[in-house]
């Protein structure tokens, strides 16, 4: 396994490296790299190689920079905001307040109520990645739970597990969501809570199969025969080499539960107003998308970039933890 | 073959099993917040009358599992409830609905095929050439698009500004099904473009992946070696093996854009089955949310059955059972 | 008699991101008609690359052939052109793979992968390339080849998908015929069947082959010549009968004593070669394999060591009189 992470240490966009079969070719011919050393041991060295490729990786540097930048702004939104460009609740009922292009006041414009658009985007951010974070860590919970129950005993748990999760995919996951949403009713808990439980399934197959990988290594047959417990081998000598598939997929996961939520609020399924919401402000939007396109412009920007922003963060990691995934 | 046609089958069983039964709980009383009744009926206020009728159909006064083989049984029947508000069976609702939500999905599989499977052709053969990183940034910035939003930005470039910039004279029509003043397949770009962006660029990604994969492979040098131009190497061996996933996805995906088209749908106004869903979302009139989501929940199991099966006739691995040694 | 191929000072190399790998550094020899030249050497010694060299077959950019020249009855393959290459490929010079399964497109009959340069090169119909291929599995003992013929390649066992593979590289009659390591992923018993039809092909079509093994055992039967290469380089090259009777170069003799062999006593007489073979990247100063010999001294640690004529065209680098060759056990490593 090392030697093949020394084989990957390149930026994945420069074209100058022998990537794939170019490699297989005289793959046979070439001198193996002395050495397979033990996962474990080595794992300080593979969280600073995979850093080191990570910031060769220029997409997902911007991508985390735009993320910090995001999490200072909205996090520090009270200090600035409200001051300079107005509280993101405040209708303005003054005449000609209302859907005012952008402007030096208004860099966003304001809204059909008056209120200033580019303090509901800054606000909106809170909305989404709250919601981002917690249905994905929702979803790490349960995932991680049911996938190591699956991964670990086998046989009929893993059975079970799978088929639930089968069951889950069967469903076109917007769907469930709103009818998940439509029995729980609409609110910003529910929306992540919905989410969250949407996205067990994918975490717990992508975990269950790091463990079957893991459980075939030797070290975990002879941790067993030392006496370790279930837990401890689970948490000493399987959880340190699973990780890094689950740090990608969840990373990738928040963009995913990102733009749900944009799109139940969308459909009013989501975060109810008035929360600024991106989806929501999108939604609010529609009818005035000719009378005032910079409603339409900048709440969708805002969650275009913050998506991206965790795709290519995600894409990143998993190229530079060389975990391998199916599309 | 058969043998796996018929195991297929049988795996799908679980499945059903499970999905009627998240389908019959999300409406069962005491599992969840909420009122049996008012998931059957909608939110508005009803007769007394209609409500004992309603518990009485269902058998909502019955041990659970009783509840559960009369859900199974109407469902058989092809009863999905009625829509109280509108006085009309759900299933006759969506029945209309479908052929329009049938032709977005085509016009949108057409587009996701050519331009997908062209983009990843080409961002494979010409790896980490300008077209390449072209590709490669355009799928990354395509799947992390909110579809929605896309076909708002559409209506307003293709829609009114094109139109003002021309001076009227081009522009696309961007909503509703037909007007007199455009053919009917016009009425189709925006709407197809849109609803395909996303698996657009997942097909391209994994065409990609694929190509560049089975172009790696042993029995391609076995082909050049025969003596093959290139382009009979990568275009006959290559894109043959390479094609099996992504004819996979996009058969998994017509199912998807058959019952999850309700973003673009309700951006357009398309009216089929999405769009009615949205409808009604907003009027709480649960019957048909949950009907629909019934309805495409069977159709993209059997979509995803007749994908499965496809692959077996695509795989010659599959349709000729396992491996020779 | 003219030599049919004359390889004169290959050179293939791949720039990685490590680095240059002179995985090819002067290579030469000659191929008669109808004769067998065995390439023996360790993985990483090289012997692939100069097959697929020949074959043109390096993948470029990363890979290419530096300098040398590979003639083929006179004619340059590298300077051709790639169409004309091409017309050599696969008719001419045709070449079968270690992994007959991986070798094989799984989603093409195998009736049709046969016919296919068939119809490449012989200009033949989709029907006559089938009944030739036909034709051909039954020449190399596929019962039932009519069926078989229509038969995916999964649904073959590993020693068929051989034969298969033996049959298609045959297809066009080629004059030489490059089998790398064509028997590496099969069984004991399955190889030495693949050998056998190998030398039957042999006798019936005429071809000459150049057989790249690591397993010096797999040819002793059906090699004329011998060529022992080490870490890019040839290091012993001669008849068949000079090298495995009076090997001259301590790399060969490794070679030899790791071979199972009934005539010796087991204990004691084996001499496996200790040590990893070196990076291509960073090969060892002077003679390439100095770390891993027995009797390497001063010279062998600084300069390279080139070919001699130890008589009767056999050549080899090692500068060691024969006289110098340990009788029996393994000499103590000097100064180590």
């Amino acid at each position: 396994m090392t030697d093949k992470y020394d084989d990957r240490s390149h930026d994945s966009t420069s074209p100058t490296d022998a990537d794939g079969h170019e490699v297989k070719h005289e793959g046979r011919t070439l001198p193996t790299l002395p050495g397979g050393l033990h996962d474990t041991t080595t794992s300080r060295t593979l969280w600073g190689d995979a850093w080191r490729r990570l910031r060769k990786n220029k997409l997902a540097v911007a991508g985390l920079i735009w993320i910090c930048l995001i999490v200072v702004m909205t996090l520090s939104a009270d200090l600035w905001v409200p001051p300079n460009f107005g509280d993101p609740l405040a209708i303005d009922t003054t005449p000609g307040a209302n859907l005012q292009p952008p402007s030096l006041e208004h860099p966003f414009g304001t809204d059909k109520l008056g209120r200033d658009v580019f303090s509901r985007v800054v606000y909106g951010a809170r909305v989404s990645l709250t919601v981002g974070l917690l249905a994905v860590s929702i979803s790490l919970v349960i995932g991680l739970l049911l996938g190591a129950l699956s991964g670990y005993y086998s046989g009929f748990v893993d059975g079970l597990v799978m088929r639930a999760a089968d069951v889950f995919f069967a469903f076109p996951y917007i769907l469930f969501a709103i009818a998940l949403i439509a029995v729980l009713g609409p609110s910003y808990r529910n929306v992540f809570i919905a989410i969250g439980i949407l996205g067990w399934p994918s975490i717990a197959r992508v975990f269950r199969s790091s463990i079957f990988s893991v459980k075939e290594n030797e070290y975990v047959d002879a941790a067993r025969a030392m006496g370790a417990s279930d837990l401890r081998i689970m948490f000493r000598h399987i959880m340190p080499n699973a990780i890094a598939p689950i740090i990608v997929y969840g990373t990738m996961s928040i963009g995913g539960a990102i733009i749900t939520e944009a799109a139940l609020s969308f459909l009013g399924m989501g975060v109810q107003p008035p929360t600024p919401s991106w989806g929501l402000m999108l939604s609010d939007a529609k009818s005035l998308m000719f009378a005032a396109p910079w409603l339409t412009i900048w709440p969708g920007f805002a969650i275009l970039t913050t998506v991206l922003a965790f795709v290519l963060m995600g894409d990143g990691m998993r190229d530079a933890l060389d975990v391998k995934m199916k599309d | 073959m058969l043998k796996y046609v018929v195991r297929r089958i049988f795996q799908m069983i679980p499945v059903f099993i499970g999905v009627t039964l998240i389908l019959f709980i999300l409406r069962a009383p005491g599992v969840l917040p909420g009122d049996p009744v008012r998931m059957i009926t909608g939110e508005r206020a009803i007769t007394e009358a209609l409500r004992l009728q309603v518990i009485e159909k269902h058998a909502l006064d019955q041990p659970l599992h009783r509840q559960y083989i009369i859900y199974l049984q109407n469902l058989m029947r092809g009863d999905l409830g009625e829509s109280y508000q509108r006085g009309r069976p759900v299933v006759d609702i969506f029945a209309e609905k479908f052929p329009n939500t049938l032709r977005l999905a085509l016009a949108g599989i057409i587009v996701e095929v050519i331009i997908g499977l062209t983009a990843g052709i080409i961002s494979a053969v010409r790896q980490y050439s300008f077209l390449d990183v072209l590709v490669t940034l355009s799928t990354s910035i395509l799947v992390s698009v909110p579809v929605f939003w896309l076909g708002m930005l559409f209506q307003i470039f293709f829609g009114i500004r094109l139109k003002e910039w021309t001076g009227g004279a081009f522009y696309l029509p961007i909503s509703g099904m037909s007007s007199g003043e455009f053919p009917d397949w016009v009425h189709l770009i925006l709407p197809a473009i849109t609803l395909a962006s996303v698996s657009t660029a997942y097909v391209a990604r994994i065409m990609r992946s694929q190509m560049l994969e089975s172009m790696g492979q042993d029995y391609i040098r076995t082909a050049e070696a025969k003596g093959l131009t290139r382009r009979a190497v990568t275009f006959r061996h290559a894109l043959k093996n390479a094609l099996i996933p992504v004819v996979t996805f996009v058969g998994i995906d017509f199912g998807v854009m058959m019952g999850g088209a309700i973003l673009t749908e309700t951006v357009f106004s398309w009216p089929g089955v999405g769009r009615e869903i949205f409808l009604a979302v907003g009027q709480r009139d649960w019957p048909i949310v949950m009907g629909g989501v019934v309805i495409i929940v069977f159709l993209v199991m059997i979509i995803n059955l007749l994908v499965d099966l496809s692959y077996a006739l695509l795989d010659p691995r599959i349709r000729y059972g396992g491996a020779g040694e | 008699m003219s030599a049919l191929l004359e390889v004169k000072d290959l050179a293939t190399h791949f720039m990685t991101r490590d680095g240059v790998v002179k995985a090819v550094d002067g290579v030469s020899f000659v191929l008669e008609p109808g004769k067998t030249l065995a390439v023996v050497g360790e993985s990483g010694s090289g012997k692939s690359v100069t097959a697929l060299s020949i074959m043109r077959l390096i993948q470029e950019p990363q890979g290419r052939i530096v300098s040398g020249e590979i003639l083929f009855k006179g004619d340059d393959i590298r300077k051709m052109s790639d169409s004309q290459v091409r017309s050599v490929r696969g008719d001419r010079i045709a070449m079968i793979f270690q992994d007959p399964m991986t070798s094989l497109n799984p989603v093409f009959r195998v009736g049709r992968q046969i016919g296919e340069s068939l119809i490449l090169h012989k200009g033949m119909t989709r029907k006559q390339a089938f009944e030739r291929a036909v034709e051909l599995l039954e020449m190399v003992g596929i019962p039932h080849p009519r069926d078989r013929a229509k038969d995916y390649p999964h649904q073959f066992s590993g020693g068929m998908r051989q034969r298969a593979m033996i049959a298609m590289a045959l297809a066009c009659d080629p004059d030489i015929l490059i089998a790398d390591e064509p028997t590496t992923a099969l069984d004991v018993t399955i190889q030495a069947q693949i050998l056998e039809l190998m030398m039957e092909m042999q006798e019936r079509t005429g071809a000459a082959i150049i057989m790249i093994t690591h397993d010096l055992g797999v040819v002793a039967d059906m090699a004329d010549d011998v060529m022992v290469m080490y870490a890019g380089k040839q290091v012993e090259y001669g008849t068949s009968d000079r090298v495995f009777y009076e090997p001259r170069h301590p790399y060969t003799w490794g070679l030899l004593a790791s071979l199972p062999r009934h005539d010796v006593d087991e204990k004691g007489t084996l001499l496996p070669i200790t040590g990893q073979p070196p990076s291509l990247i960073n090969v060892p100063p002077g003679c390439a394999f100095h770390p891993r010999c027995p009797h390497a001294r001063g010279l062998c640690r600084e300069e390279v060591p080139g070919l001699h004529d130890v008589g009767g065209g056999h050549l080899t680098t090692c500068p060691l009189a024969p006289d110098e060759r340990p009788s029996e056990a393994p000499a103590q490593r000097e100064g180590a």
